[in-house]
C-alpha cells in the first residue's frame, strides 16, 4: 500500500506560559498502519521538535496519550490514522485535565481523586483452577483499568461528580477488600457518587480496556440499596 | 554540610531509580527529560520481569543479578509486577538439546528452574503448543513498564527530588576540565534556563552519545531497535519463552488483557528515526504461533518499536545481538579527562535498581561521600503518589 499525505491540525500553546492556545497545521506522508501516536512521534522529529504530548508505551498500557482526537477522547497509540473518518484530523488536549501546553494535560486532579490504598493486582480470571507453580496462591493480573482518564472526559455529567474511573476504582476495592464495605459504600453514596450518574454509558464506551465503568457505577448502586432496605 | 546537588538527565527507568538511590543517600537530585516520563525507551518494554534464565547459559553474574533483582522488586514494587512466572518449552530436537545446558547454567545462577510434565505444563497452560518437548519453570514475571519506573519517581520526589519532564538539554556548560551546569528548554514555561550541578549523570540510553557530544565526547552507544506486538487476549498467565539460545521473537509476555510477542532486533545510528518494519509484523505473528497456536488468530491491538540502549559499538556486527546487554557506567574524568559528568549505558529493565546502585556508588565516589545504598528494603510508594504528591 502506497503511503498518503494526511493533515493534522494540533493545538498548540495554552499552558501556564501564557501563549495563547492555536491550531497549527501540519502534513505528512503516512502508511495504512500508522496511529496517531506514530504520526506527532514523526511531526516531532522532522517539523516541531518542541511540540509537546504525553507518551510511554506505545501499546495502551501505561494510559498517558490520552487527547481529543476530531472532538472524541481516545488514546493516540490505539488510535489508526486509517480509520478515522476525515482526512483532517484535529488534536485538542483531553478535557477534563488541566492543560499543561500543547497536548500536555496533567493527571494530578484524577490520580488523586482515586481511592486510598487502592491496590493495582488483582486474581486473573485465565486459568486460574490449573496447577500453579508452588509458590503462588493464585495466577495474578494488573487491574484493567489504566488511568487514561478517556472516561473522565466523555462523561456528560456537568455537576460535582466522583467520576467514571473513580468510581469503577470504588468497587474493584469493594469486591477485593470487603472488610472495607462500609467506608466504600460510604464514599459512593456521597452527593457526588454514584446517584450523579445520568446512565448515559460514555464512560464504557470510549474506556480502551474494557473496564466498562458504568456497569460498576450500577452494582455500587444496587449495594447501596442493599444497605438502605436491611436498615 | 552543604547537600551535593546531583543532575540526572533522561527520565527514563534508570533515571528514575538514580534520583531515587541518590535522595536516600542524601543527595539533592534533579532529573530532566526532554519529553514525558519514560516515552523513551523504557515505557515501550514489552514487560518481562527477567529472573535470568535467558541470559545464564551465555553469563551466569548476569543471570544471578537478574535473580536478585527480581527477588528485590518483588519486595518493594510488587504493585508494579505481575508475578506468575515463565515456562521454557522445547520445539524440536535442538532446543530439547539445549535443555539440559540450560537448566544447569539455571541452577548454578542461583535460580531456581524446575522441570515440569510435558502433562502438568499443559494443564498450567492450556493455549500452549502441543508440540512442546521438555519444559522449565522459572521465577521470571511481567513490569508495568510505566508503573514500576513512576514508583521509583514517587520515592525520588518524597526524598526531595526535582522530576522535570518536558526540559530538553541543549547544552553543558565546561569550565575548567569540568561539567558545572546544565542547560536546558522548559517547554512547559517556554524559558531558557541554566542548572548547577556538582555532577551530572548521563542516563538517556541510547541518546547517551546526544548528551555527551555536548562535552565534546564520543561514546560507545548503539541503538537497537525492536519490534513488539500485541494481540487483545490474554491467552496465558506465565512468561511463555522458546527453550533455545537467545533470538528474535522467543518470548510471549501476558499482560492485563494482552499478550505480547517479542522482539526482533536491529541497529541504527538514531534512535528517534525508528518505524516498524512490517515484515517483523508477521515473523513475531509466526513465532508467536509456534509455541501458542491461535495467538495469530486474536484481535490485533498494536505494534511499536523501541532503541535499546547497547553497551559497545556494532560496525561487524550485523544486528547487534553479539553486543552485550550489560551495564557500562562510564566516569568521564578517566576516560576523557572531564570532571563531574557520568554517564551510564546499556541494562535492562530488570535491574534498574542495581545499575542506579553502580552509578550512584561512582557518584558518591567521584564526590568523596561515603553513604551505602538502601534502595532493596523499603517498599516504594505507589505509582498514583508521585501525581498525589501535587507535581504537574
Amino acid at each position: 500500500m502506497s503511503a498518503q499525505r494526511r493533515t493534522f491540525r494540533i493545538m498548540r500553546g495554552g499552558g501556564p506560559a501564557g501563549s495563547p492556545a492555536a491550531l497549527q497545521t501540519y502534513s505528512l506522508e503516512l502508511n495504512e498502519h500508522a496511529t496517531v501516536l506514530d504520526a506527532l512521534e514523526w511531526i516531532r522529529v522532522e517539523q516541531a521538535p518542541d511540540l509537546m504530548y504525553r507518551h510511554s508505551c506505545h501499546h495502551g498500557s501505561c494510559g498517558t496519550c490520552g487527547m481529543m482526537i476530531n472532538g472524541k477522547p481516545k488514546l493516540a497509540c490505539l488510535t489508526k490514522v486509517d480509520n478515522l473518518a476525515s482526512n483532517d484530523i484535529k488534536l485538542e488536549p483531553l478535557v477534563g485535565m488541566e492543560p499543561l501546553g500543547d497536548l500536555v494535560v496533567s493527571p494530578v486532579a484524577l490520580m488523586s481523586a482515586y481511592p486510598d490504598n487502592s491496590g493495582y493486582i488483582r486474581e486473573s480470571e485465565v486459568n486460574n483452577d490449573a496447577p500453579r507453580p508452588q509458590a503462588l496462591s493464585q495466577f495474578e493480573r494488573f487491574e484493567n483499568c489504566i488511568e487514561c482518564g478517556l472516561c473522565m472526559a466523555a462523561c456528560p455529567v456537568d455537576e460535582e461528580f466522583q467520576g467514571p474511573a473513580v468510581l469503577a476504582a470504588l468497587n474493584r476495592e469493594l469486591a477485593k477488600t470487603p472488610e472495607r464495605r462500609a467506608e466504600i459504600l460510604h464514599a459512593a453514596g456521597r452527593p457526588d457518587g454514584v446517584y450523579r450518574c445520568a446512565r448515559a454509558l460514555e464512560c464504557s464506551r470510549v474506556c480502551p480496556t474494557a473496564v466498562y465503568p458504568a456497569k460498576h457505577i450500577m452494582e455500587l448502586r444496587k449495594e447501596l440499596e442493599k444497605e438502605s432496605s436491611a436498615k | 554540610m552543604k547537600k551535593h546537588h546531583v543532575v540526572v538527565i533522561g527520565g527514563g527507568g534508570t533515571g528514575a531509580a538514580i534520583a531515587y538511590d541518590l535522595v536516600k543517600r542524601g543527595f539533592n537530585a534533579t532529573v530532566l527529560e526532554r519529553g514525558e516520563l519514560t516515552s523513551g525507551t523504557t515505557g515501550r518494554h514489552h514487560g518481562q520481569l527477567h529472573c535470568g534464565a535467558r541470559y545464564a547459559v551465555a553469563d551466569r553474574e548476569i543471570a544471578r543479578e537478574c535473580m536478585e533483582e527480581t527477588n528485590t522488586l518483588r519486595k518493594i514494587a510488587s504493585e508494579s509486577l505481575e508475578s506468575n512466572y515463565g515456562l521454557f518449552v522445547a520445539l524440536n530436537n535442538d532446543d530439547e538439546e539445549f535443555a539440559p545446558t540450560f537448566i544447569d547454567a539455571c541452577l548454578e545462577s542461583g535460580i531456581p528452574a524446575e522441570k515440569v510434565p510435558r502433562k502438568q505444563a499443559l494443564r498450567m497452560e492450556p493455549k500452549l503448543s502441543e508440540k512442546i518437548g521438555t519444559v522449565v519453570q522459572v521465577p521470571d514475571g511481567t513490569i508495568d513498564a510505566w508503573r514500576l519506573p513512576l514508583q521509583f519517581f514517587a520515592g525520588a520526589q518524597e526524598g526531595g527530588a526535582v522530576i522535570r519532564p518536558f526540559c530538553p538539554v541543549t547544552g553543558v556548560d565546561i569550565e575548567g576540565g569540568r561539567a558545572v551546569a546544565v542547560r536546558i528548554r522548559n517547554l512547559i514555561q517556554q524559558q531558557d534556563e541554566r542548572i548547577e550541578a556538582d555532577l551530572i549523570v548521563n542516563a538517556t540510553g541510547a541518546w547517551a552519545s546526544q548528551i555527551t557530544k555536548f562535552a565534546g565526547i564520543d561514546i560507545p552507544i548503539t541503538p537497537a531497535p525492536g519490534t513488539m506486538l500485541a494481540v487483545r487476549k490474554r491467552l496465558c498467565n506465565m512468561v511463555i519463552s522458546r527453550l533455545h539460545p537467545s533470538g528474535d521473537g522467543d518470548i510471549i509476555v501476558p499482560q492485563r488483557g494482552l499478550s505480547i510477542i517479542g522482539t526482533t532486533q536491529y541497529k541504527t545510528d538514531d534512535p528517534d528515526d525508528i518505524k516498524v518494519p512490517r515484515a517483523d509484523v508477521d515473523f513475531l505473528y509466526r513465532c508467536a504461533d509456534e509455541m501458542v497456536p491461535n495467538f495469530s488468530k486474536q484481535p490485533f491491538h498494536a505494534a511499536w518499536i523501541a532503541a535499546r540502549p547497547l553497551a559497545g559499538k556494532s560496525d561487524s556486527i550485523e544486528d547487534g545481538r553479539g553486543l552485550s546487554r550489560d551495564f557500562v557506567c562510564v566516569n568521564h574524568a578517566q576516560h576523557d579527562a572531564v570532571h563531574g559528568l557520568i554517564s551510564v549505558i546499556g541494562g535492562k529493565a530488570t535491574v534498574l535498581r542495581a545499575m542506579a546502585e553502580k552509578a550512584v556508588d561512582a557518584v558518591c565516589h567521584e564526590l568523596g561521600v561515603q553513604e551505602p545504598c538502601t534502595t532493596t528494603e523499603t517498599p516504594l510508594p505507589s505509582h498514583r503518589r508521585y501525581y498525589r504528591q501535587g507535581v504537574k
